[in-house]
């Protein structure tokens, strides 16, 4: 609903929408049909309504380039993405967040900053750039050329380049934080072990408060996507959006940035879900007494 | 794609992540000096060397007499066109940051003052559109809309002002209830800066990556993004188009990214 509140704003700062969903070189008369299929002829408030009506009963019309309902095109690319991410995820998950409790435990030592100084490098490198450079060292000639397993390997290898560093960023700070806290001192006086405190306290804390923070850059993961889907040539949803904006072909462009919208509130969704039921203290404060 | 997050993570590292106990001032005094490269590469870097389109001198190799970087399948000047990309670059980004500074400190002003539903309804929205990543909305705006110059600036100051909100709303309250006027007075302007920084970064790759998926600059434009495009099309046969534009591109990013967060770390030490 917001996303369909901000794209109609965004749409309709241009001049005349009805000319460019005509479709270039549109004749005078097709056009005034564009403006009334669309619904653009009535006043701003009723478009409003049209439009996000429309966009919330999923009915996003058909595509011309595919001969099909621009949802059921989206539908289709849906699964490479998701496997695409999740690949992703996993190996930011193994890399990054062990790569961010080393770093966290180690916040007051001299090489703290040169990591840290490295992470910081890392990150502000774009996945476009790291993309382009494994292009050129693989000598990928073009996105078509590439066979489904190496295209699918170095988009997810661009992905998890992109994610470990704030990854890692981003579970160093709870747990330093968590490491300073007075219970690790009580633990380890009370006889624990580093490796007692560090399993048994210290993670479970500080892997939760990352956890929140993480889930949003995962959000950001997708937008990132677009760029390395269409760049190694895999059939995801933002290689979809991608060629379907260079072909104008706007329902499928419309339905799949609802996809891409879903994914990422869903992925805020289970994350609030997954603290919720794990967490105790925000159990709590769901049912005040 | 990293502006909203950084603001969260600003307002949690305050409180979590120590500051060390002398400021360390590397990464700003880097990122500084990193962005006066940028600015005066802008400034001047366009005026030096012409870039024009000569078709007798396509994909020469770098080292060439009067192309040391080469040139691109049109025959322009690799160097000539990454250095006007710098100034393409901040005329696209530096206005819509400004723009969307102004605009989202309103709001988070705004929101923070406002009492009851109003606030709750504020906060809520800034929320969702800065926890949304800009370059999917950005790119089919600018695919219907046209590309240009304006499409550009104006879709990204509008996007970008939403974590803008976010971190002024943030310092002013940030869920411990409003903050004393002379107090805020001293935090928004020290969190300004530290976004401003972060956004900067953002745009410049947002930018980037828009014109290269074609939904940005328009086609004759020196954008990085552009360049970056004609390098994937040229990956074989002219590998060196390349480079100039992603060290560029990486620079730039670089530097914001570390000013921002040298500062934010010396706010961090002063804090105590």
């Amino acid at each position: 609903m917001s996303v369909a509140t901000l794209l109609f704003i965004l749409v309709r700062l241009s001049a005349s929408p009805a000319a460019l969903l005509a479709g270039a070189g549109a004749s005078h008369a097709e056009v005034r049909s564009a403006h009334v299929a669309y619904g653009l002829d009535g006043p701003i408030l009723q478009q409003y309504v049209t439009f996000v009506t429309r966009a919330l009963r999923l009915d996003f019309g058909q595509s011309p380039a595919h001969q099909a309902a621009a949802l059921e095109v989206v539908r289709l690319r849906l699964p490479a993405t998701l496997m695409l991410t999740a690949a992703a995820l996993a190996a930011t998950a193994l890399v990054g967040v062990s790569l961010g409790v080393w770093l966290g435990l180690r916040a007051d030592r001299p090489e703290h900053g040169w990591a840290f100084r490295l992470l910081l490098t890392g990150q502000s490198l774009p996945a476009l750039i790291v993309g382009l450079v494994l292009v050129q060292v693989v000598g990928l000639t073009s996105a078509m050329g590439a066979s489904a397993p190496l295209s699918f390997t170095l988009s997810a290898l661009t992905l998890t380049w992109w994610l470990t560093p704030r990854a890692a960023r981003l579970t160093a700070a709870p747990v330093a934080g968590a490491v300073r806290q007075t219970w690790v001192l009580t633990a380890k006086a009370m006889g624990a072990t580093s490796r007692d405190v560090l399993w048994g306290h210290v993670l479970p804390n500080s892997l939760l408060a990352a956890l929140a923070l993480v889930g949003v850059q995962v959000a950001f993961l997708l937008s990132a996507a677009v760029v390395v889907e269409w760049l190694f040539g895999w059939p995801g949803v933002g290689n979809l959006l991608a060629v379907s904006m260079q072909a104008r072909d706007f329902p499928v462009v419309e339905a799949a940035i609802f996809a891409i919208a879903f994914l990422v509130f869903a992925t805020y969704a289970m994350v609030d879900l997954v603290l919720a039921a794990v967490d105790p203290r925000l159990r709590r404060r769901a049912t005040p007494p | 794609m990293t502006g909203p997050v950084l603001a969260h993570e600003m307002g949690l590292s305050r409180r979590l992540l120590p500051a060390p106990a002398i400021p360390r001032p590397g990464l700003l005094v880097g990122g500084m000096v990193g962005l006066m490269a940028v600015a005066v590469l802008g400034l001047v870097g366009a005026g030096i060397v012409q870039e024009h389109a000569a078709p007798a001198q396509r994909l020469l190799a770098p080292g060439t007499i009067g192309h040391p970087l080469g040139t691109d399948q049109l025959g322009r000047d690799v160097l000539a066109r990454t250095l006007a990309g710098f100034r393409w670059s901040l005329a696209v980004v530096l206005p819509a940051t400004l723009i969307a500074g102004l605009a989202g400190t309103g709001i988070g002003l705004a929101a923070a003052a406002s009492l009851g539903w109003t606030r709750v309804i504020l906060e809520r929205a800034t929320e969702t559109a800065a926890g949304f990543p800009f370059l999917v909305l950005a790119a089919p705006v600018i695919a219907i809309v046209g590309r240009g110059y304006w499409p550009l600036l104006i879709v990204l100051a509008i996007l970008a002002s939403a974590p803008f909100a976010l971190a002024v709303f943030d310092a002013t309250w940030g869920g411990r209830g409003r903050m004393p006027v002379f107090q805020a007075l001293y935090a928004v302007p020290a969190a300004l800066p530290v976004v401003g920084a972060f956004i900067v970064a953002d745009l410049v790759v947002t930018e980037a990556c828009l014109s290269f998926l074609g939904v940005g600059a328009p086609e004759v434009a020196p954008s990085w993004g552009n360049m970056l495009a004609d390098a994937r099309q040229n990956v074989t046969t002219a590998p060196w188009i390349l480079y100039a534009p992603a060290a560029a591109l990486v620079l730039t990013v670089l530097s914001a990214n570390w000013f921002g967060e040298g500062l934010g770390q010396l706010w961090r030490v002063k804090a105590r």
